[in-house]
């Protein structure tokens, strides 16, 4: 099982705060292809952090992991 | 109690003492932008007694900013005041050791280096991501350490770039993401503004008083309504081949051509036209002009506002100005050259 964090406006888009993957292991493209195919995701710009260490597309997630998505934002 | 303990209970905390206290009053920061992170970084700094603090801001002060604009007041709001000077005003009240210069401008590639050179720190505090490529940009060719912080609904963020350690924004996300969300298009709480300003102004004082040491390293964003926090170790976000902080850096965002530039500001139902060169206008003569050419319009001494047709535009005393009401550049460069000729 995967856990998915997802912060602010994805939240809205996917409909939920967090998400639950079935999977045993996976990479982060593969993650990000899952993400743009299920839930029409836009992850070109999405920041991604496996157990709050950032990632990169060849890097494995594996089963028990906690990924975030974390999408730019420039108000200030 | 006399002036000179003014900064005891922060010499007192032992990582600061007297000799921090001395090293935060002989640094210069800059603060880009004047609107919630920037007033709020810019009272801690001052109220911490920093040498000198430059602070530019393009825009003035509105009713909207006043729910989480720290500093600033309904008179400000009123008058139309350009931030830059209403944030100096309130913050010399404050603290009148520091020295502060505030300009009214709007930050671009060609400017930011010059205005830059001698600080020891730059604070991010703009609505967009263009000038805070270009910042990163001039850190990195400047080697002067920024914080990047943003905020938009109850969702915040900041990271630490310091060139040479860390990575920088363009390893982080390589492009100017496209689209980003901001203030006045998803809203914002104040709690955040605070929460995204204590992360930068804690970094801050470390980096002034030279503890690097303590300073964060991760990269930190947080909801504070859903309650949701990561801190995220950004060692492996450093790409050797980045054009800005690589072995071969070209600083891509410092390129730029002259001319006059106009741009949409992001949400907010407004372009900006900027001449090729700043021009210095003569408020009162052209006030007088356009209420002969039968334009309604008000003046402060530092910008007119002036109502054309539907739109309203407001035009700086450098030749900016800020045409609300469309986001259709070619109709805004139409408006400008109408009335500035």
């Amino acid at each position: 099982m995967i856990q998915v964090l997802l912060f602010a406006h994805l939240r809205e888009q996917v409909g939920c705060e967090n998400l639950t993957i079935h999977k045993k292991q996976m990479t982060v493209k593969e993650f990000k292809e899952l993400m743009e195919k299920q839930y029409k995701l836009s992850t070109q710009e999405v920041m991604i952090a496996i157990n709050e260490e950032y990632a990169t597309d060849s890097d494995v997630i594996a089963e028990g992991d906690t990924v975030a998505l974390i999408p730019p934002v420039s108000g200030g | 109690m006399t002036v000179k303990d003014r900064y005891s209970r922060q010499t007192m905390f032992s990582a600061i003492g007297d000799k921090g206290q001395r090293n935060i009053q002989k640094k210069k920061v800059l603060i880009i932008g004047a609107g919630a992170l920037g007033t709020a970084n810019a009272e801690l700094l001052t109220r911490a007694g920093v040498g000198h603090l430059t602070i530019v801001d393009r825009d003035y002060v509105e009713w909207s900013n006043l729910q989480r604009q720290q500093l600033y007041l309904e008179r400000d709001a009123h008058d139309q005041i350009p931030k830059a000077i209403a944030i100096k005003k309130h913050l010399t009240a404050i603290n009148h050791d520091v020295s502060i210069v505030a300009c009214i401008k709007d930050v671009n590639a060609s400017n930011l280096e010059v205005m830059a050179e001698g600080h020891d720190l730059m604070i991010d505090a703009t609505d967009n991501f263009e000038t805070r490529w270009i910042i990163n940009d001039v850190s990195q060719k400047l080697s002067i350490p920024w914080i990047y912080g943003a905020c938009v609904g109850s969702f915040g963020m900041s990271f630490t770039v310091i060139p040479g350690k860390t990575p920088c924004m363009n390893c982080l996300w390589k492009a100017i993401p496209f689209q980003s969300m901001t203030c006045e298009t998803g809203g914002i709480i104040a709690p955040v503004v605070q929460m995204v300003t204590a992360h930068q102004s804690a970094e801050a004082m470390k980096i002034l008083v030279e503890d690097w040491a303590a300073l964060r390293k991760t990269f930190v964003t947080f909801d504070l309504w859903n309650n949701q926090f990561q801190s995220i170790d950004m060692t492996k976000a450093k790409r050797e081949d980045c054009l800005s902080c690589g072995k071969e850096r070209t600083y891509p965002f410092l390129d730029y051509t002259s001319g006059m530039k106009t741009m949409v500001l992001c949400g907010r139902d407004t372009v900006q036209v900027r001449p090729p060169k700043p021009v210095d206008l003569n408020i009162n003569h052209l006030l007088s002009q356009l209420k002969k050419a039968g334009y309604k319009a008000q003046a402060n001494p530092y910008l007119v506002h002036i109502h054309y047709e539907k739109e309203r535009m407001v035009l700086f005393k450098d030749g900016r100005a800020l045409i609300h009401g469309t986001n259709d550049m070619a109709y805004a460069k139409r408006v400008y050259q109408k009335i500035l000729g």
